[in-house]
């Protein structure tokens, strides 16, 4: 269900929005004057009960994941803001960082409060040349204001907030690959266990957010946990509150915004996103970053025995809410919630290919599947698009993504390996046609 | 002890071990590239994956997969489970681990292999490696096909000069990182790391440096296909035609345990490398050590040798005799040698306090040297400890005393094991030296002043033991046969009494070792067969 929100959204757009001056007049940090007088619990069980579902893409709920953090330790704390956001898609974070950085800033100084951190580290990747220089100038404002420092609001809780410049790799925003290049390491995701929690950022106990999940947190505690979970058609599966949604690819009105959680990809491409280009029929949908697998849209809802899908078993994927848990259900992911649109005008061989490029780019290589896995299938891809595939190496494609699924070092593995199934297996008509027909009756394109 | 099951097997664990730990231990190896026992856990080559049963009551973590269904010409949605690596997961009370036992065990490590040999060049005839390289072994054990891939492979430099002593082929690494990490952990080095990423990953020194520190060939041999090659071995040999002998390094006092590998056919020795044993030098050497095997064929005196002119063996050892015949024996020096075993110095004593008669008992070697706290000594010789443990009655003295005492004139003969100066420059002492008799296997820096040159087996003609720094006896294993007319130290110095007229009646080294037995100088009768290990 379409519900329009604004607690992000409200300054974007306006002159000079992004600035201390427009964010306090709308109410600015209230919240984390507010929290820094609660105890460190209560500010973890008010995050808790707003169920906010990571927005990086895993989707765990931010209270819960604060909670995870020791509660006697020798060690200082750090809370990590993962604003490496390189998903092909996704572009939500980056609307924060410059057109609400204060809100961000907000948010960690609450974050650092309730997992007992001082310092906090904004990785921010480094072609976001325009969301460094606001979150620069916001750190500057709040702390020429008192809001940042030894006393922020004069309370004894010291909070400072660094930017830290990323590398320049995808993997950068793996959490402990983050970690790693944050400390001047080769940005390779590390083993876990040991987790962020235990053993983060500089061998401490550490938290690693998304800057959306951060961003947010001003707004919970402005209206209260439970207040935000319910603006969500999903509270009732611990799925809270409003989340921006973007949209992007073969839509009239690509772009970013904010509802409530609970819209559906229909109301995402047709409502905001203001229908597909000329018209056309949609061939497919990524629902949110490329990681996660295409759908058609004659695909159906249908999970047996879960009382949670009864409502939407029969229908469209397209009609399904978008929600962390409602997607895992049928065998998806929801990601990022910025969805990519494909038009009937699209060629999905195309797509596939440029996607798998991506992949095989990105691989860090570290571990063998990954490294050799994203190689052979892109390189497999590279001949069936240029006319020169075969059939028995198009019947590889699945065999090499099953291979690389699940035995990988990091989650990049699994984001390879599962729109590299996705496709095949609903495109292997086309893919077929580009193995004996040179793709001839494939459009031969990605744009309209 | 707590258990876990692996394929049907309980396997012991401690608290703490991962599964590949425990069954290293027990005796399974689980297959792996990147894990080394004496390394950090990296998990990235992904070999030794196993199936972990969750615990009771708790569902398995399940992964979709797509199966192609020729008949249907459609994908059919399948489940696998979720596999962990060995060496990175911790063993657990009542664990139900399969390995072997598991259709998706045996499928993640067949496609692991395969992935590993995609863009490998396959240059087998020409590697170094072959014959002891993980890729061929299992390839045979845990993929058997032929490769699917038939396109040109990633190509990467090759043949690149990582030092003095290291090559580096970017196309048959695996990435690894032992080397990385070994030069990191135990060399305290980090000269090596990774540059570029994906399948163009590759093996690359810091800016500036070479791969020049003390323990560099270690790289190559933690190296589990053919990346990495030795300048020193490089072509030299082909691995199956070697054997190997369970040997002590010579090189220092460390005592590293190693095998020495030679070629039977050619009685040559062509490479030496570290035996596991974790009370000496865990799973290392260092290069001076891996190194020392080149001196069994440098440098040797392999005849009998009278006034610097060569002579037949038997005609040599009794003009050497004679030269002893009259010997006075309070002026008569008796030279051991920390470079020799405990059984080459026990007969040397023996000559010296049973038939001769003479007390002045002197202990020579090489000169000192660098070390460092990782296993170099300073101390070159490998058994100065257990010269001194066999001189029960009195420390044997230093060769510069013995320098000063031919300076004064004080002695007419001298009889040594070995050619070498543990201070060099002391050697002019022994130019005036009447009678001096090396029983020796190089030609040392006393060699030119000696009036006979007995030839001695280097310690890779012998069997023998040796006392480390810290006190553990250790059995070296003869590599070759003794190469000229040389003859173990023992028994040169056993034919020299004879020829002297005593009655050396030993002939084999048991007879040493008997005779040998109720002395204390070895304090640990440490087991070497038990010690020896197959390489990590």
């Amino acid at each position: 269900m379409l519900k329009r929100t604004d607690y992000l959204t409200k300054n974007y757009g306006k002159p000079d929005g992004w600035k201390l001056a427009a964010y306090e007049a709308a109410g600015g940090y209230r919240s984390a004057r507010k929290a820094l007088g609660m105890s460190k619990d209560a500010v973890i069980d008010e995050a808790k009960k707003a169920h906010v579902r990571g927005r990086g893409g895993a989707g765990f709920d931010c209270g819960v994941k604060w909670s995870f953090m020791p509660k006697e330790s020798t060690k200082p704390h750090y809370l990590v803001i993962n604003a490496d956001e390189g998903e092909p898609g996704t572009f939500k974070d980056r609307t924060i960082m410059e057109q609400n950085p204060h809100s961000l800033i907000e948010g960690c100084i609450i974050g650092c409060y309730a997992i007992g951190a001082h310092a906090c580290y904004i990785y921010v990747r480094d072609e976001l040349h325009l969301s460094k220089e606001r979150l620069w100038g916001a750190i500057a404002e709040a702390k020429a204001k008192g809001h940042l420092g030894a006393r922020p609001f004069g309370k004894d809780y010291a909070v400072e907030i660094y930017v830290h410049t990323g590398a320049g790799a995808y993997i950068c925003g793996e959490e402990t690959a983050l970690l790693n290049s944050l400390e001047g390491r080769r940005g390779e995701p590390r083993l876990k266990p040991p987790f962020p929690a235990q053993y983060g950022a500089f061998g401490c106990p550490s938290t690693v957010n998304n800057v959306e999940t951060i961003a947010i947190m001003p707004t919970v505690f402005e209206i209260g946990g439970d207040a935000f979970s319910k603006l969500s058609e999903l509270h009732g599966i611990n799925d809270g509150g409003c989340r921006l949604f973007g949209v992007s690819g073969h839509v009239k009105n690509p772009g970013i915004f904010e509802a409530a959680v609970g819209l559906t990809l229909r109301e995402l491409i047709f409502d905001l996103g203001g229908g597909v280009l000329d018209d056309r029929a949609i061939i497919g949908v990524i629902p949110g970053g490329s990681s996660c697998p295409i759908h058609k849209p004659d695909e159906i809802v249908d999970v047996a025995g879960d009382p949670r899908f009864e409502p939407y078993n029969g229908k469209s994927v397209l009609d399904l809410p978008l929600g962390v848990d409602t997607f895992r259900g049928i065998g998806s992911m929801l990601g990022t919630a910025c969805a990519i649109v494909l038009s009937d005008a699209a060629d999905p061989v195309l797509a596939y290919h440029n996607v798998m490029r991506f992949y095989r780019h990105e691989s860090c290589g570290q571990c063998t599947p990954c490294r050799e896995g994203m190689g052979w299938i892109e390189r497999i891809l590279d001949k069936i698009v240029a006319g020169t595939g075969t059939i028995e190496e198009l019947d590889q494609l699945s065999d090499i993504a099953n291979s690389v699924m699940g035995n990988t070092i990091c989650a990049f593995g699994e984001g390879a390996a599962q729109p590299a199934l996705a496709f095949v297996r609903r495109y292997r008509k086309e893919l077929e046609d580009y193995v004996h027909n040179g793709g001839k009756n494939q459009t031969g394109t990605l744009t309209t | 002890m707590p258990t876990f099951k692996l394929d049907e097997r309980e396997i012991p664990f401690e608290k703490g071990e991962t599964i590949i730990q425990a069954a290293h231990r027990a005796g399974i190896d689980i297959p792996h590239y990147c894990w080394h026992p004496g390394l950090s856990v990296a998990a990235n080559c992904r070999m030794c994956l196993v199936e972990i049963e969750p615990p009771p009551g708790r569902p398995a973590m399940m992964l979709d997969v797509l199966e192609w269904d020729a008949d249907a010409q459609d994908y059919v949605p399948q489940k696998k489970p979720k596999l962990q690596p060995a060496c990175q997961f911790q063993a657990g009370e009542g664990m139900v681990v399969h390995s072997e036992g598991s259709k998706n065990v045996k499928e993640a490590r067949r496609a692991v292999q395969e992935m590993l040999l995609l863009n490998h060049p396959v240059d087998c005839p020409i590697c170094d490696q072959a014959g002891e390289c993980r890729l061929q072994d299992y390839w045979l054990e845990h993929q058997g096909s032929k490769k699917r891939m038939k396109d040109e492979p990633v190509h990467k430099p090759k043949a690149v000069v990582f030092g003095p002593t290291i090559v580096y082929d970017a196309e048959r690494c695996i990435v690894c990182t032992r080397c990385i990490r070994f030069c990191d952990e135990v060399a305290g080095d980090s000269v090596l790391d990774l540059r570029e990423r994906g399948n163009l990953n590759e093996v690359v020194l810091a800016p500036g440096r070479e791969l020049d520190h003390d323990y560099t060939l270690m790289t190559e041999y933690v190296c589990p296909v053919g990346a990495l090659t030795a300048v020193d071995f490089r072509f030299k040999a082909r691995v199956w035609f070697l054997r190997s002998a369970r040997t002590v390094c010579v090189g220092c006092a460390t005592g590293c345990n190693a095998f020495l590998d030679f070629d039977p056919r050619d009685q040559k020795v062509y490479r030496h490398r570290p035996r596991e044993n974790p009370d000496v030098n865990k799973y290392w050497m260092c290069d001076e050590g891996m190194l020392s095997y080149s001196r069994v064929h440098e440098n040797r005196v392999l005849r009998a040798e009278i006034d610097g002119q060569t002579i037949e063996f038997e005609r040599g050892l009794k003009k050497a005799a004679k030269l002893f015949k009259s010997a006075d024996p309070d002026r008569t020096a008796i030279v051991l040698s920390a470079q020799h075993s405990n059984e080459d110095n026990f007969a040397m004593l023996v000559l010296a306090r049973d038939y001769i008669g003479s007390g002045n008992v002197f202990v020579n070697g090489r000169p000192g040297g660098d070390s460092d706290e990782i296993l170099r000594d300073a101390d070159k010789n490998p058994n100065a400890r257990g010269v001194v443990g066999l001189c029960t009655s009195a420390p044997p003295a230093p060769f510069k005393e013995l320098a000063t005492a031919l300076a004064a004139g004080k002695f007419t003969h001298v009889l040594a094991l070995g050619s070498d100066a543990s201070d060099p420059d002391e050697v002019a002492a022994f130019e005036d030296c009447e009678n001096l008799v090396l029983l020796t296997s190089h030609r040392g820096p006393l060699a030119a002043h000696a009036d006979a040159l007995l030839p001695a087996c280097t310690w890779a003609e012998a069997d023998g033991t040796f006392v480390n720094r810290t006190g553990i006896a250790q059995e070296s294993e003869r590599a070759i046969f003794p190469h000229g007319d040389s003859l173990p130290a023992w028994k040169l110095i056993a034919a020299f009494g004879r020829a002297l007229g005593h009655s050396f009646g030993w002939t084999k080294l048991r007879h040493v070792r008997a005779a040998m037995a109720p002395d204390p100088g070895a304090e640990v009768a440490a087991d070497a067969e038990a010690q020896s290990g197959a390489p990590a």
